[in-house]
């Protein structure tokens, strides 16, 4: 057994501690994932109640306990409301928001205004999804969570309720970038010494790669949402088949970030799990490399596979054997973790605490899910099953079965750590076998009922299908499964008031985060450790050989020293956060009702509040924590690293445009087509474009040298230039409306406009960017020291030139070359 | 070491090139920019002209990459987060493409494979 834990000094109070108001403008990690926890919590009891609904509709034949209008907007939000506001908040902006800094030994993220800002927008997303309800012609999103097009049109669904999930969709797809971006780079540069990439915990692993899947699998979804926003609002045709247009782009948009989005929920389960079993079972996780590498592979190969979601719209057979091909693949990395995980516990001193339950419940029941899934790859047996209940029992399988199982497991064991309270573990057991029978009895028949041809999304059936009684058997079920939830919100809140004081260490811990104070103080590490070993705790107390008895066990608890402590400085707390995501939400509302003087003030507190963060950033020559941890991880400035995952997002971005307007290029031309583009005047903005790229390095080095006179001198004339850009943009496109290339011409149109106006929307930013620069360079504070203030911004900058390149070729100079 | 000094001394490491070179990769730009727009005007170059085109674009890509954004002289691990993007961007682009027009034609090898899969599709 491990030592206990010293008492934390009164000076030093835990993260919990405080004055209220202190969580409203908190950039304290921690306290952003209470803050998520909390939130997510709140909306897993709303969906939970959404899918009781469905299942007493669906009690018995014939009902009319919804009208078919109300299950449609039920069952939307069920999917929408357990996607993005109950599982990716828990997995990411609570667990690996608390967990991660504590045990990759960072003292916080790498960027904590963004942090807070990430979960504030993620609060306005989800407030605007449910705005609905307060409007007239409102209601709630109905198309499923889905929302295929041309259902989502407006001659389809009119209303208000599509346009507050599509605008809701964009607002949490902001949120969650920000934060894949965060810990993306808090994970590549903040590591503690002798934290190699090797010696990572799983979960820290787990959530390395879940972040690359946030940051290159949002866009396409961001893309696809913006192409059903100007359907809506501006009456383009982007996936109207009369247009010349096909609903499929849509599906394909939207299942290039869907399937990786299932990875983007089960690889944090499946870091969790890789935690929990080694602690539970007193050994080291069976086969680390490989479990390391399964990830990455699962990873890739989750890009390939979206197809399978869509065999049933006649890809083609050259398509279909593609997708089957990957979907197959995927399934041997995903085994090698399951019997890893097996032979993690296999032979082990076994603890069974009720987190030890739900990991071993997660493995036969994501295994079940797992198997289901196989099946659809296969191509044949897809086209049978598809949109029956058959796929609703195996989504479940593994996003309850699997995700939520490690979910609830993780709750057994890191709550501790975040309350300083232990749970009940009878209630905890309790509560699992009730999960278990609830879960299986709900979503075991619906394998039944889907091959014996349930559809899935109907309101009803009739009576003579054959289907009454396992429809009973689910309701009856899922009732037991709310049981089971109601018990965990009863062991939670007794918990907090009246639990069991939690030890630093209570399960014996292998991973960092068992090392501190529960719950932590504020700064997390007094002295930030260092790793010599995989299991970096575990190491300390045991040895490296992991025998207990070669070294005297190390004190949990990691007391904090007073001296040390002094010479911490924590970034303060700031409102910008919720200040701007305030604004976020005022300019979608002044979307959705279109209302220009809401949308203006909104997009004025945004900007306000951008430019008061950025001067907030504690580098104007003072030590801060970020700097600290920039020299004890990879070696990187961290903000040098955030800025370019910020760029490679951006490219696929833009990449999901250029193929869009690829494909739809000589579609259905109504206009005048490329013919009317002007080459010498493009030509002409590309001169200028890359000209002052070369402006832009010339201030950078300027600015290295440390002379005021030239920085202010190419700063400016990079900013003027940009201008001209924008100048000839604005031309272009006034010349091509008096040619008769409207936005709304043809494809052709729609696509351009879209295409190089995001593009010309780039440049603005970057002059906006640099034009501060400008400013701050007139005030005298772009001295020498902060060359990397113009550095990141020149990155940008170039970025933006390098997009021109491809556009300038692909969109101006083979105009002649037909679309796909 | 500090970590300012540790800061400052992986900045020394990591020396970006003079305003000379800016300017020599600038004028290779335009020269390249100005071949890109001959290919399209020249009428004999027309059979080739995709090719050249994307043969002049990706250079001209590649030199803003490579010495304005500094990735010549920053650390490989800045190269491998671009680059891994800059692969799944492409990939993404040309399946989307594949799988709208081309795919038949161009995925001639998957066909004997398809058929041993689907029998009878």
């Amino acid at each position: 057994m491990a030592a206990q834990p010293k008492p934390i000094p009164a000076e030093y109070p835990s993260y919990l501690k405080g004055d209220p108001i202190g969580w409203l403008n908190t950039i304290d990690h921690k306290r952003v994932a209470v803050l998520y926890g909390v939130s997510a919590l709140l909306f897993m009891v709303l969906g939970g109640i959404e899918a009781l609904l469905i299942r007493i509709q669906l009690f018995e034949p014939n009902n009319k306990f919804l009208s078919a209008h109300a299950y449609n907007q039920v069952f939307t939000m069920h999917g929408t409301t357990m996607i993005f506001l109950v599982v990716m908040p828990l997995l990411l902006g609570a667990a690996a928001n608390f967990i991660v800094p504590l045990q990759i030994g960072a003292r916080d993220v790498a960027f904590p205004r963004i942090n807070a800002l990430s979960f504030w927008i993620f609060l306005s997303g989800a407030a605007f999804l449910h705005m609905g309800w307060f409007w007239h012609h409102g209601g709630l999103p109905d198309a499923g969570w889905f929302g295929y097009a041309n259902l989502t049109e407006r001659q389809y669904t009119p209303g208000m309720a599509i346009d507050f999930w599509d605008i809701g969709l964009l607002i949490l797809g902001i949120s969650t970038v920000l934060t894949g971006l965060n810990f993306f780079t808090t994970i590549v540069t903040m590591r503690a010494p002798g934290m190699t990439y090797m010696r990572m915990p799983m979960f820290v692993w787990s959530i390395l790669i879940t972040s690359i899947l946030i940051l290159l699998a949002f866009p396409p979804l961001t893309v696809g949402l913006i192409f059903l926003f100007m359907d809506r609002f501006f009456g383009t045709h982007y996936y109207q088949a009369v247009a010349g247009a096909t609903p499929i782009l849509w599906q394909h948009l939207f299942w290039l970030f869907g399937h990786p989005e299932v990875y983007i929920m089960a690889l944090p389960a499946f870091g969790m799990i890789s935690e929990l079993l080694p602690t539970f079972s007193r050994k080291p996780l069976f086969g680390y490399p490989m479990m390391v590498y399964s990830v990455i592979l699962i990873a890739f190969l989750s890009y390939g596979v979206w197809g399978h979601h869509m065999f049933a719209t006649g890809m083609g057979p050259v398509a279909d054997a593609t997708f089957a091909i990957t979907s197959m693949l995927i399934a041997i990395p995903t085994g090698i973790k399951i019997f890893s995980w097996i032979a993690t516990v296999w032979g082990g001193s076994l603890r069974m605490t009720t987190a030890f339950y739900f990991a071993l419940g997660f493995i036969i029941e994501f295994t079940i899910g797992g198997l289901s899934g196989i099946m659809h790859a296969s191509v044949p047996i897809d086209l049978q099953q598809t949109d029956s209940y058959f796929v609703v029992a195996h989504f479940h399988y593994v996003l309850f079965g699997g995700v939520m199982f490690a979910i609830l497991g993780s709750f057994y064991y890191w709550w501790p750590k975040v309350t300083g309270r232990m749970l009940n573990e009878k209630l905890g057991k309790l509560q699992f076998w009730l999960t278990v029978i609830g879960f299986n009895g709900t979503f075991f028949p619906m394998h039944f009922l889907g091959t014996w041809g349930m559809p899935r999304r109907i309101y009803t059936y009739g009576a003579g299908m054959g289907w009454t009684f396992w429809n009973q058997f689910e309701t009856v079920s899922a009732f037991i499964l709310g049981l089971a939830f109601l018990i965990m919100f009863i062991n939670l809140l007794t918990s907090l008031f009246n639990g069991e004081i939690a030890p630093a260490d209570p399960w014996d811990g292998r991973t960092l985060e068992w090392s501190m104070p529960s719950p932590p103080p504020a700064f997390n590490f007094v002295t930030i450790p260092e790793v010599h070993a995989r299991d970096a705790f575990w190491a300390r107390k045991y040895g490296s050989t992991g025998s207990r008895a070669s070294q005297a066990p190390a004190v949990a608890g990691d007391p904090p020293n007073t001296e040390a402590a002094e010479h911490i400085h924590m970034p303060e707390p700031s409102f910008f956060p919720i200040v701007l995501a305030g604004g976020l939400l005022l300019c979608g509302l002044g979307m959705v009702v279109a209302w220009w003087r809401l949308i203006m003030a909104g997009g004025a507190i945004i900007f306000l509040s951008i430019i008061g963060m950025a001067f907030q950033y504690p580098t104007f020559g003072q030590k801060t924590h970020e700097t600290e941890a920039a020299s004890g991880g990879g070696g990187e400035d961290l903000r040098k690293v955030g800025v370019w995952a910020f760029i490679g997002s951006e490219s696929v971005f833009f990449a999901t445009l250029i193929a869009t307007f690829m494909v739809y290029k000589s579609r259905n031309l109504g206009g005048p087509g490329a013919n009317v583009l002007e080459i010498p005047l493009t030509s002409f903005s590309t001169f200028i474009l890359l000209m002052s790229s070369l402006l832009m390095v010339l201030a950078l080095a300027a600015t290295q040298r440390g002379d005021r006179v030239w920085q202010r001198v190419w700063l400016c004339g990079t900013v003027i230039f940009g201008l001209i850009f924008l100048g000839d943009q604005a031309y272009e496109f006034t010349s091509l409306y008096g040619h008769g290339l409207g936005f709304t011409t043809d494809l052709f149109s729609q696509c351009f406009f879209t295409l190089v106006g995001f593009h010309g929307a780039h440049v603005a930013i970057g002059v906006i960017w640099l034009s501060v620069l400008l400013v701050a360079s007139f005030m005298d504070r772009l001295p020498k020291s902060r060359a990397l203030s113009v550095e990141l911004a020149g990155l940008y900058w170039h970025f933006v030139d390098i997009v021109w390149v491809v556009i300038f070729t692909l969109v101006y100079l083979m105009q002649k070359v037909k679309g796909a | 070491m500090t970590a300012e000094a540790a800061i400052h001394e992986h900045f020394e490491e990591h020396v970006h090139p003079g305003a000379s070179v800016y300017v020599t990769v600038a004028a290779f730009l335009v020269v390249l920019t100005a071949m890109e727009i001959t290919v399209f005007y020249v009428s004999a170059l027309a059979s080739v002209m995709i090719p050249l085109l994307i043969i002049l674009s990706v250079a001209k890509f590649a030199l803003v990459a490579m010495f304005y954004m500094h990735l010549r002289y920053d650390s490989y691990v800045l190269t491998s987060i671009f680059m891994f993007a800059l692969a799944i961007a492409a990939l993404l682009l040309i399946a989307l493409l594949l799988l709208f027009a081309y795919l038949s034609h161009y995925l001639w090898f998957m066909v004997p494979l398809a058929r041993i899969l689907l029998p009878g599709h």
